[in-house]
């Protein structure tokens, strides 16, 4: 075990730590910067629990590597929400119980935030696709795809507005 | 004047409390609570199904620096057994372990990497013996004992009602098959965790990931040699149970770490360790015949169920009760007899996931349904309306169905909904290789534990003098939105708004006892105490009310804040009238303990344990089979549930489309491979869970149908009932495309193949 700073930026604040090379941006996040709302549901990739966005992209957290995430752009759950006023997927999330437990709920808001940064108007298999690797035990993906439809006709209203 | 609004905050779809925490990833499970100094737990699991413990020796990992605490059965003061119904299963193994997944060691160290590398040290010998894994060759006479001073069989009853076999030799047409089912896995996103501290006065705290968090105290106070008074258990938010948390996992052993370091310590399961080491739904093996006129009135239902439980005993007397109990389904069939055999073996423990048994009965009792419409001809909508339970019908079991429109009505709605009448006109062989069916299944399943079982919830609630509340229940959210519910029907019964409520999340020292979120009960036991305390409060209100108005009682009515004489707004409010008891001492307060109401005016009844207030749902589904290669695809699947009264209806529909996908992966794709009480598939890689691409559009309709006594504004559980027929409908479909009948769990592509060709 060896330690390398790291430096990238998280929800636009640039924060540098020293890791441990063989610790994942999932535990960096969670135990070094505290940013508890990222969760970990496998430590295999396998469940999506911990998606967030590198440089844009989402991606599972527990399976990168801190250094590899060194000079990238990370958004986590946190960051969704500005200036105390949640984001439209959130709102949405909420108001159609796209969640039961919630614990999936950061890893899915992340990928579907990811799908709309390029897609302004998705279906139901658009979004299906999006989610294919975030696990939800409680619902049956239905509710997430009304969440997500009704969050990207709220942004495209706002854009016209 | 403004009248008295006409909808109000029941059957809404309102926000979750605590909706806003999720979404921003603020709130709190178990593995996100951090504590100054807090050590990291891990246990040393059993790597073999049966095996004795020759030497265990501690001595090199408790001198590592870094660790804090390395425990054994012998550092265990108080009972070194979990207690669900019996206390067989040690928390920390004596000499020997019985399943993959038995607990040996207990450490703490001051983080992840000391405490896998004290691990490393214990030093154990095994000494690997045969195992017992076939349950038919554990009940032979002369068998082994799989526990020295507990039989092999810890579970046979035989129930009887009526002459089953002289039905049987009458019937026009019998049909008898031998059924089986699969280990499943409950998949909880969260694994299981808890947080230990105990503070300066010697009061230990337990964030506890759990179901039942007033059993997780005794069960804590037990194991430490503590009152209950000197523990407290917190559930803090949980990522999903679906019942695999109902009984204890580590909140004894967390315990007994922050208790031997003095130090806040964290146990969390990774995803390996949870599913090797928590109970299972029971694999069981069902023989039933069915008997029927030959108009297709059913007249017998005999059936042998053998349930593997693994070593332990844990939840298999309730599990295997509640399959005997509904093996003849929502129909009016009298003559029943089924013979329950519960088993120890070393393969995994086994115990409570959603329906408690009912998944299995209902594999059973709609296969048979449609192989009995087959042999007859009939229309497998039509031989269930004929054999359907009816309002007051009494069942084999002795429990009068009190309000059972929703049998019927369920089957017509699910039948109109995907047109079943037309079925024959679709596309039924789409391409050479695909053929396309439709299968239906009905069921019931009964909410609240069952009769004597001291099926009872309390809870606390407050208004303060500006009129907001505070509701104290002890009944745990998992997920499944318990907390809104109570918190709606608070606000419903005090006549005040949502966001005036503000609910505290099962926390022992500050709530009464709820007993376990388990078998679809809160929403009427809990829910039913939150409405006698309401409306306790809300008469003082009134009474206050009325001598300022100087209008009786019966004139008045509270609704979201404000007071409404004779229909019409008042100037005075809740929050003025809270005032006025706060300044005049009148009270405020309120705790409620109901019970779960079993009448004792009907005739007897005879199954023990029996469930009373039935949730009935039925489901449909439209499959394509691919011949060649035995993979199955849902196309549609239709699901109409009676709720009784919806109340929350995000809750209602989310258990519901999260069953179904439940019940699917049930019916097609889990299965935990366990060979030679090895388990080979411990990760969310190799057990297959369909995912967002692998289910269909899952179609829902809501009845309400109110219960007519004990249940608040006629509400029914929801819980279980979305899982239960699915696998039946799907089998059933896969009939109607292909003309095979399969009778094992799941119908994977390999197993629909061989069967098929």
């Amino acid at each position: 075990m060896t330690d390398k700073a790291v430096q990238f930026s998280v929800n636009g604040d640039p924060r540098s730590i020293e890791a441990d090379t063989t610790k994942t941006l999932l535990q960096v996040l969670r135990d070094d910067l505290e940013l508890t709302g990222t969760k970990d549901g496998c430590s295999s990739g396998d469940c999506g629990a911990c998606v967030v966005l590198v440089d844009g992209r989402a991606e599972n957290s527990c399976m990168i590597l801190a250094p590899q995430a060194d000079g990238s752009e990370i958004s986590t759950v946190e960051g969704l929400a500005g200036d105390g006023e949640l984001h439209p997927l959130q709102k949405a999330f909420a108001e159609t119980w796209a969640f039961q437990c919630g614990f999936c709920t950061p890893g899915m808001l992340m990928s579907c935030f990811a799908l709309l940064e390029t897609n302004a108007d998705p279906s139901r298999e658009d979004i299906l696709t999006a989610i294919a690797g975030n696990f939800c035990r409680c619902t049956g993906y239905q509710a997430v795809v009304k969440a997500v439809q009704q969050a990207a006709a709220e942004i495209r209203g706002a854009d016209r507005a | 004047m403004p009248t008295v609004p006409e909808t109000d905050v029941v059957g809404e779809w309102i926000c979750a409390p605590g909706a806003d925490e999720i979404v921003t990833g603020s709130a709190r499970y178990c593995p996100d609570i951090k504590l100054p100094g807090m050590l990291t737990g891990k246990l040393l699991y059993s790597p073999y199904a049966r095996a004795r413990v020759k030497k265990l020796d501690v001595t090199k990992a408790r001198n590592l620096p870094g660790v804090h605490a390395v425990i054994t059965h012998t550092d265990i003061p108080g009972e070194n057994s979990y207690l669900y119904g019996h206390p067989d299963q040690p928390l920390l193994v004596v000499d020997e372990v019985r399943f993959q997944g038995d607990a040996v060691a207990a450490v703490a160290a001051i983080d992840a990497e000391t405490a896998d590398a004290a691990l490393q040290m214990i030093e154990v010998e095994y000494e690997e013996f045969a195992g017992q894994f076939d349950p038919h060759l554990v009940m032979q006479p002369g068998a082994e004992q799989v526990l020295p001073v507990e039989e092999n069989d810890l579970l046979f009853q035989t129930y009887k009602n009526g002459d089953v076999d002289a039905a049987i030799a009458s019937a026009d047409v019998v049909v008898k098959n031998t059924y089986r089912t699969q280990w499943a896995e409950h998949a909880f996103l969260e694994t299981e965790g808890g947080v230990a501290l105990v503070d300066q006065a010697g009061l230990l705290t337990v964030y506890s990931s759990c179901q039942a968090p007033h059993r997780d105290r005794m069960q804590i106070a037990r194991a430490l040699a503590l009152p209950e008074s000197s523990v407290r258990v917190i559930t803090p938010y949980i990522g999903g149970a679906f019942g695999g948390k109902d009984e204890a996992h580590v909140q004894m052993h967390v315990a007994l770490l922050a208790q031997a370091t003095g130090l806040p310590v964290s146990l969390i399961r990774d995803r390996r360790e949870s599913i090797l080491t928590h109970v299972k739904r029971h694999p069981v093996l069902v023989e039933c015949v069915t008997g029927a006129t030959k108009d297709g009135q059913l007249v017998a239902v005999k059936a042998r169920v053998i349930g593997d439980a693994g070593p332990y005993s844990n939840a298999t007397h309730e599990v295997l009760n509640k399959l005997g109990e509904f093996i003849g389904g929502p129909y009016t069939v009298q003559n029943v007899e089924v013979q329950k055999i519960g088993v120890r073996t070393n393969n995994p423990i086994t115990g409570a996931f959603r329906g408690f048994g009912a998944p299995q009965a209902a594999f059973v009792y709609e296969c048979q349904m449609d192989d009995i419409a087959r042999k007859l001809g009939m229309d497998p909508l039509d031989i269930r309306l004929k054999n359907g339970v009816d309002t007051g019908t009494r069942m084999y079991t002795g429990v009068v169905v009190r309000e059972g429109t929703g049998m019927k009505a369920s089957l017509k709605k699910a039948a109109e909904m995907i047109d079943w009448q037309q079925r024959g006109r679709c596309d039924r062989q789409p391409d050479k290789h695909l053929r396309r069916g439709f299968g239906m299944a009905t069921i019931l399943k009964g909410c609240g534990l069952g009769r004597g079982l001291g099926d009872h919830a309390s809870v606390i609630l407050e208004m303060h003098r500006d009129g907001s509340v505070v509701l104290r229940s002890a009944a745990a959210d998992m997920g499944q939105g318990i907390v809104t519910v109570l918190a709606q029907l608070a606000a419903d019964g005090l006549g005040v708004e949502l966001s005036s409520v503000r609910v505290i999340r099962a926390d022992t020292a500050q709530s009464p006892d709820a007993g376990a979120s388990c078998g679809s009960r809160q929403t009427m036991v809990s829910g039913n105490a939150v409405i006698e305390a309401a409306n306790s409060i809300r008469d003082t209100l009134l009474t206050l009310a009325a001598m300022k108005t100087k209008v009786s009682k019966d004139e008045l009515e509270l609704k979201g804040g404000k007071l409404f004489v004779n229909g019409e707004c008042h100037t005075m409010t809740v929050r003025d009238l809270a005032e006025r008891a706060s300044n005049w001492g009148y009270p405020l307060h309120a705790e409620s303990l109901v019970h779960f109401d079993y009448p004792t005016n009907v005739p007897d009844v005879t199954y023990k344990y029996s469930q009373e207030v039935f949730q009935f749902c039925t489901q449909i589904a439209q499959v394509l089979v691919d011949i060649e290669t035995g993979q199955v695809v849902v196309e549609r699947l239709v699901a109409v549930h009676d709720v009784g009264k919806m109340i929350n209806p995000g809750g209602v529909y989310g258990q519901i489309e999260g069953g179904v996908a439940q019940g699917i992966g049930y019916a097609l794709s889990e299965e935990l491979i366990v060979e030679d009480g090895i388990t080979q598939n411990p990760s969310l890689e190799n057990y297959i869970i369909p995912m967002a691409l692998d289910l269909p559009p899952i179609e829902m309709a809501v009845l309400e149908n109110p219960e007519p006594r004990g249940a608040p504004l006629g509400a029914k559980g929801v819980a279980e009932a979305p899982i239960i027929p699915t696998a039946s409908a799907i089998r059933n479909a896969i009939l109607d495309a292909t003309g095979t009948p399969l009778y094992q769990l799941p119908m994977n592509p390999e197993r629909v193949l061989k069967t098929i060709s």
